[in-house]
């Protein structure tokens, strides 16, 4: 655990709200602060935001920086050679069944005005090429997904650490008046460490992500179950009239005027999802884009997905998480048959997110749209066994675009094996720093007073990566 | 700190000495050749390089190095010397720009070339040469001074004596507590809230007592009880109720991150941690003195006479030490050393929080920023928990075990007198393997544990045959063996041996074994290869592969094991039902086998068969042992300080002992083992200024809806500060006074006039909602939302549908197609079987939504105060959910038992919120009973009508808030 010092930087209002309402409770801070259902506080960013959403693509399980964004044609001229013998000193591996040095199966073209290599795994995305910032000297701390999951989403290892989504959510509020801030777009695999990796632990519970299904119920409690129609209405309008009687009795109290306005708020949600969820309205050729068409379940799943995303986003929800489809029994995980996993996830993704930047685009939403595509660490350029690859934090690669961000941009390299990170080192704590900053937030301002700390989501550490700033 | 300065920075605070007189005075030579080299390559790279963050410069101070002087590179930072003069291997400079060491790598963002790191290499062999004056680097570094901090902040001060503040309404206090109140808001010119209503009283005390709204019975005598006691008489029922204990076990399992399972990827179950939670609820009821409880926590395992619950038999002194074991784990740790130190990091944070209101966690990698604790304090700490070991206790209830494993070793020692009696030649004396780790042949060494029964504490010597109860064709067993089946093979026990370091990749064993019996090695207190071998391999020998069908051979633990050679390890070997485990020697290097067994002879050979039939008789009475978690001791050890929290720069040694500022120190080196026992009485002692101050401030938190110091978790610099401190001394010192009873203590705060006056805005002092706007000085009570478990709990009580049923395994949580993950377990019953919330299982991975969404903490750490939210997913939980929509039918069907419709509105209103129904709000459900009824289209008196309406009163604000 890191601490770091009492921040002295004037406070700002809503500062001056949370510290001064700890004397009244946090009940009270949320009726102070909120008619805003999902994040009390107005929108008070610290600088212009460059992005007012956030989309999160998250590749579970950690796809292979040297097959897809991080060409090193090294690997095929020594491929099959002793991994130990030219690489120098290896670090422990999560499965210590350290193989041979492994080509790429994939072929590497350059892509766009700026040239990317990306390898023929992506070629819909490939023709975003100029839209992407690549960076490709990401580290990370931990070599096991639980860890690495929680690192990503939260700036700690441990367990129990608000996630990203909650704190763009507590700097930021939201702009939606019925849909919450931060949701999860669930494809099917939640990532190891389940849900905490979307909680908002300390901060208040209305920060943390809400779990939505692309089909079916998308989320919990969200369908009346009156009988019939007019019923709950008129529930909810009786119920209203007692509560205002109780209020008139007993003088207001500001948590129990909160309660009774929230019952409001979530008689609109439960309109508000369904008109969300429904895509059926979308354009024919919109809908083809996305891969709704498609022959293969995951791409039409994550197509899904991804289209929701946008509808998110038109409705001004800040944080929106995307995992992954099942795809067998693993996701971007291949510790054995890289070439038949990667292939398969690479197919459930590539159309819909490169139909998604494109149609962001068309529709004007991409400037304001930061879309970030990432896994929890890469891999290793050797095998482990014979044909596959363990986990790699020392060095892999992901990619920003959209609100912010200087399309066409390769940033930090791996050293000539693409094993670790040599130059310009991004860490998670980077990351975050940059997506907060993105969004109008100074990540060393946005604090939360916890366990005798002023906590806060890139814990001591963090910089804003200039070189990717539009 | 590096080790040089940590010392200094010790002797300065410790001795008040002044930092420059300690700073060795640092010499250095150059010549004009190797300061032109310095100015012409490697000052360049420094300041392009490094003085962002290592130099005077610098915005803030990386590492505590100083690069911009030849003594800030020679003394160094943190870590150590950047610089050795003259060797490049162990300047730390040279290794971390040599990017190898992914732990080090500078600077941070990108590799020198490797031009500059040969200049860089080149210079320090050169000896580092650097133009003279420019050396000053003194009294740069910030001093820690703990003693200033201590007496800078109120925490630390004993809490003192008060009179009984002076009040001009003499009337108006029934308890001193209340003239601490009344003071104050007199001060201010304020008048206290008159008293509640007598409904909105027991209401409020049945709640914060049992968790549960009063019955109507409780409310009907309450009222209608003129006696001056009727208060006291109300709440000693309360007290008295089972359900006391499971709501104040809730509150006291939040602080002690309670849980089911180990949560991370797989969830893998904690061993029934739901006897932990069983004995919180048993130690509320029976009320147990808080420092009993603290001591039980921390050291239980320790107290020569524990305390038995008398109903169940279980040693609840032992069960308390669970408490350390509760919190997540993760299976196949990359660097098993740091797993455990985070374990211990979390550990140390539960027990500075809960008992003692301290971040001492924040002094993991560097002194605390705010308060009196150093990172040798920590450490110090560390020390107690690499010294205490997890252990799978056995209990058994009513010694049935324990006395006939008596009586079982009284016969084996009969038969043994027996065997002596028949003079065989002595035994060969058998030949150690190299490398030996240990033998039996003098008994068992020292520093060898046992616990449970199947182990004998004593080994009879090396050539000294002994009688095995197992076998009665041949009974003879040899000497100089440690043995779990002398009595029988029925008993059961562990073995451990002191922590050593691995200094070989394999350990071998030879042993005879069968049954359910297993040996690993455990290290650096790993034990998760259970669940799932990864990086584990090797370790662990369960039963197939222990079985030896009774022969001596030799069995290896290898594999993974090579990838932890000079870490600290320890053997347990466990024997869990029908068999033996029988180790003769234990080595790094596999010996020759077992020489061939010595002559046998049978029992009747002997004339001891009567000997064996009674054995036989007592073994088929023997009951298992019930396994729960616990601690116990390990090998006394010291930690080191690990500088900047990794434990790979270890510091300076330093001994166990209590926090500085707390007076550690004074019994070290008095302890024994592992010293945790003293531990605990220092924490528990009433001389600690801490201790009873926090827990009397959790009652008042829970019971008046925020603390006397709100941060309860925190009571340092960060914190806040008391609202009442002169209250809060007063209380602290009545707590102890009283025998530390939390019933007494809870008692005397509910039947003050502070908590009995109203929650309503005082119309006769209307400024007081302004001048004390936020309440601090409680100018009337607090409104307050009852917790997850109340609003699930009261749920069930007024749709007639609680069960109240005490204890047990835990029932599975209800799961929502919502709740999705790794190890995702079959979905438990929607109304968790109707029993309390307390009884639903707690998995990490999968909490209860419903709980959850009311703010039920996720358990990583100590949570005193939960957070409150309020949310429209709390409305949509109570408009829609199954479970809510379930119980209104159930309520509902209650309900029309009475034939006559305004009773029942009035009987509803009785049951969930204690109280009659207005006029106007009788009209106002009689217009909604109509509308629904029309849009339903139904009779009168049909069950969907009536749920309709118990809908309504469940989503009722007053039902969930407490006035």
């Amino acid at each position: 655990m890191h601490c770091h010092r009492f921040q002295s930087a004037p406070l700002t209002r809503r500062e001056m709200l949370i510290r001064g309402a700890q004397g009244i409770g946090a009940v009270a801070l949320s009726a102070l602060l909120g008619d805003r259902a999902f994040g009390a506080a107005p929108p008070l960013p610290h600088f212009r935001p460059r992005a007012r959403s956030v989309i999160f693509l998250y590749m579970d399980g950690g796809p292979s920086q040297v097959d897809t964004f991080d060409y090193k044609p090294q690997l095929a001229k020594y491929d099959g050679q002793d991994a130990a013998k030219l690489m120098g000193k290896l670090e422990p591996t999560q499965f210590d069944n350290i193989g041979k040095l492994m080509k790429s199966p994939w072929k590497f073209k350059q892509h766009g005005e700026c040239g990317h290599w990306i390898s023929e795994l992506f070629p819909h995305v490939a023709q975003h090429a100029d839209k992407l910032a690549v960076v490709k000297s990401c580290v990370s701390k931990f070599s096991e997904h639980t860890a690495a999951n929680y690192f990503l989403h939260t700036g700690s290892g441990l367990q129990g650490r608000p996630s990203m989504g909650a704190w763009t959510g507590y700097g930021l509020g939201s702009v939606s008046q019925e849909l919450p801030g931060f949701v999860v777009l669930n494809g099917g695999l939640i990532p190891p460490g389940g849900l905490d990796n979307f909680g908002s632990s300390f901060l208040p519970a209305n920060y943390q992500g809400s779990l939505f299904n692309p089909q079916g119920e998308a989320v919990a409690n969200i369908s009346p179950t009156e009988a019939r129609a007019g019923m709950q209405r008129a529930k909810l309008d009786a119920l209203r009239g007692l509560d205002l009687l109780g209020s008139a009795a007993h003088g207001s109290d500001p948590a129990v005027e909160s309660a009774i306005a929230n019952y409001e708020t979530a008689f609109h949600m439960q309109s508000a999802v369904p008109e969300l969820m429904a895509i059926d309205g979308e354009s024919a050729p919109t809908r083809k884009s996305y891969g709704l068409e498609s022959d293969w379940e995951n791409t039409r799943i994550f197509g899904r997905q991804c289209l929701i995303a946008r509808r998110l986003v038109e409705r001004g929800v800040r944080f929106i998480e995307l995992t992954c489809p099942p795809t067998g029994p693993e996701r971007w995980d291949q510790h054995s048959d890289l070439r038949q996993g990667h292939a398969d996830n690479c197919r459930s993704v590539d159309q819909p997110i490169a139909a998604l930047l494109g149609d962001l685009e068309q529709r004007g939403l991409l400037e304001d749209t930061l879309v970030v595509w990432t896994g929890e660490f890469g891999r290793t350029p050797f095998a482990q066994g014979n044909d596959g690859r363990d986990h790699n934090p020392f060095g892999y690669s992901m990619w920003l675009a959209g609100g912010g961000i200087k399309g066409g941009v390769s940033h930090g390299e791996t050293d000539e094996w693409g094993y670790k990170a040599i130059s310009d080192k991004v860490e998670i704590h980077d990351l975050h720093a940059t997506m907060l900053h993105l969004l109008g937030i100074d990540h060393t301002r946005s604090t939360f007073r916890f366990g005798g700390r002023d906590m806060r989501l890139t814990d001591v550490h963090g910089h804003v990566i200039k070189e990717l700033l539009a | 700190m590096n080790l040089k300065s940590a010392r200094i920075r010790w002797a300065a605070v410790r001795t008040l000495l002044p930092v420059a007189l300690l700073i060795p005075q640092l010499a250095h030579s150059a010549d004009d050749s190797g300061i032109e080299f310095f100015e012409r390559e490697i000052r360049p790279i420094l300041a392009d390089s490094c003085y962002k963050c290592h130099s005077v410069d610098a915005k803030k101070l990386k590492g505590g190095l100083y690069l911009d002087s030849r003594p800030g590179v020679l003394e160094g930072g943190d870590l150590g010397p950047a610089v050795v003069p003259g060797d490049i291997e162990k300047s730390l400079l040279i290794e971390s720009v040599r990017y190898e060491n992914v732990d080090l790598q500078m600077p941070p963002k990108s590799r020198l070339s490797d031009k500059q790191i040969a200049a860089l290499e080149k210079w320090v062999s050169l000896g580092a040469p650097w133009p003279a004056g420019e050396e000053n680097s003194e009294g740069r570094r910030e001093v820690f001074d703990l003693e200033a901090r201590k007496a800078d902040h109120w925490c630390w001060q004993p809490p003192r004596e008060h009179p009984v503040p002076e009040v001009a309404d003499k009337n108006w206090p029934l308890d001193p507590i209340d003239n601490h109140i009344l003071a104050r808001l007199e001060k201010a010119d304020l008048h206290p809230a008159p008293d509640a209503d007598r409904r909105t009283w027991i209401r409020r005390v049945s709640f914060d007592l049992t968790g549960l709204p009063p019955s109507q019975d409780t409310v009907d005598q309450f009222v209608s009880d003129g006696s001056e006691d009727a208060h006291e008489t109300a709440v000693a029922k309360l007290l008295e109720s089972p359900d006391f204990g499971v709501k104040w076990a809730r509150h006291w399992l939040d602080l002690m991150r309670y849980a089911e399972t180990y949560g991370h990827e797989f969830d893998y179950p904690i061993p029934d941690s739901w006897r932990y939670r069983d004995h919180v609820i048993r130690n509320f009821n029976a009320d147990v003195p808080y420092d009993q409880m603290l001591i039980e926590h921390l050291a239980g395992d320790l107290l020569e006479a524990p305390r038995i619950d008398p109903a169940s038999g279980m040693n609840e002194s032992l069960l308390a030490t669970a408490s350390w074991w509760l919190g997540e784990a993760n299976h196949a740790p990359t660097d098993v050393r740091n797993d455990e130190m985070m374990r211990i990091d979390n550990q140390i944070d539960v027990v500075s929080k809960a008992f003692l209101g301290l971040t001492v966690s924040c002094a993991r990698c560097h002194d605390h920023k705010f308060d009196a604790i150093s990172t040798a304090d920590f450490y110090s700490l560390a020390g107690y928990l690499v010294s205490s070991r997890r252990q799978l206790a056995m209990h058994d209830p009513g010694g049935e075990i324990a006395s006939r494993a008596t009586r079982l070793r009284e016969l084996q020692s009969e038969a043994c007198a027996a065997l002596e009696a028949k003079h065989f030649p002595a035994e060969e004396i058998r030949t150690h393997a190299d490398g030996l780790i240990a033998s039996f042949e003098d008994g068992l060494p020292a520093g060898w544990t046992t616990t449970g029964e199947a182990f004998p504490n004593q080994v009879s010597p090396a050539g000294h045959s002994q009688i095995a109860l197992i076998d009665e064709a041949a009974v003879r067993a040899p000497g100089g063996i440690v043995h779990s089946g002398l009595y029988g093979r029925k008993l059961q026990g562990a073995l451990r041996s002191p922590t050593f370091t691995l200094e070989q990749p394999e350990i071998h064993l030879r042993l005879a074994a069968t049954g359910p019996v297993e040996a690993r090695v455990v290290v650096d207190g790993y034990f998760m290869q259970e669940f799932n071998p990864l990086l584990f391999t090797g370790t662990r020998l369960d039963a197939p592969m222990l079985d030896t069908a009774g022969e001596f051979v030799w069995k290896s633990i290898a594999g993974d094991l090579r990838k932890y050679v000079g870490h600290s390890v320890y053997l347990e070997f466990l024997d869990r039902g029908d068999g033996y485990l029988a180790i003769d020697e234990i080595s790094y290097q596999k010996g020759s086998d077992a020489p061939a067994p010595a002559e046998q002879i049978s029992a009747a050979a002997l004339g001891i068969e009567a000997i064996f039939q009674q054995a036989k008789e007592i073994e088929s009475h023997i009951p298992a042992p019930i396994y729960a978690l616990a601690m116990t001791d390990g090998t006394p050890r010291d930690e080191n300080v690990h500088i900047r929290g990794s434990h790979q720069s270890p510091g300076e040694l330093v001994p166990r002992q209590f926090l500085t500022a707390l007076g550690g120190g004074a019994t070290t080196g008095t302890a024994t083992g592992s010293g945790r026992l003293a531990l605990a009485h220092e924490i528990a002692s009433p001389d600690n200024p801490l201790t009873a101050r926090v827990y009397v401030n959790r009652l008042w938190h829970h019971l008046m809806g925020k603390g006397l110091v709100a941060s309860v978790d925190d009571f340092g610099v960060m914190g806040e500060k008391p609202s009442h401190p002169e209250l809060l001394d007063q209380l602290a010192l009545d707590l102890v006074e009283g025998g530390w009873s939390t019933k007494a203590m809870v008692k005397r705060i509910v039947l003050s006039r502070t908590y009995r006056m109203s929650s309503d805005s005082n119309l006769q002092d209307p400024q007081a909602d302004d001048v004390d706007a936020a309440n601090i000085l409680l100018h009337k009570f607090r409104v307050r939302r009852l917790t997850s478990e109340s609003i699930h709990d009261a749920t069930l009580a007024v749709s007639g549908e609680l069960d109240r049923t005490q204890g047990g395994p835990s029932v599975p949580p209800f799961l929502s197609s919502f709740m999705e993950g790794r190890g995702r377990p079959a979905s438990g019953p929607l109304d968790g079987n109707r029993r309390r919330s307390i009884y639903t299982q707690i998995l990490r991975n999968f909490l209860p939504p419903f709980q959850t969404t009311f703010d039920m903490p996720v358990p990583f750490t100590t949570i005193g105060r939960r957070s409150n939210s309020n949310v429209p997913a709390q409305s949509l939980v109570l408009m829609n959910d199954p479970f809510v929509i379930g119980q209104a039918q159930k309520w509902a069907q209650q309900l029309l038992q009475e034939n006559d419709s305004d009773k029942r509105i009035r009987q509803a209103y009785l049951t969930a919120l204690s109280r009659e129904p207005s006029d106007d709000e009788r009209l106002a459900i009689s217009s909604f009973l109509e509308g629904q009824r029309a849009l339903l289209d139904c009779a009168p008196d049909d069950p969907a009508l009536w749920t309709e309406f118990c809908h309504l009163l469940l989503n009722q604000k007053e039902f969930i808030f407490l006035r």
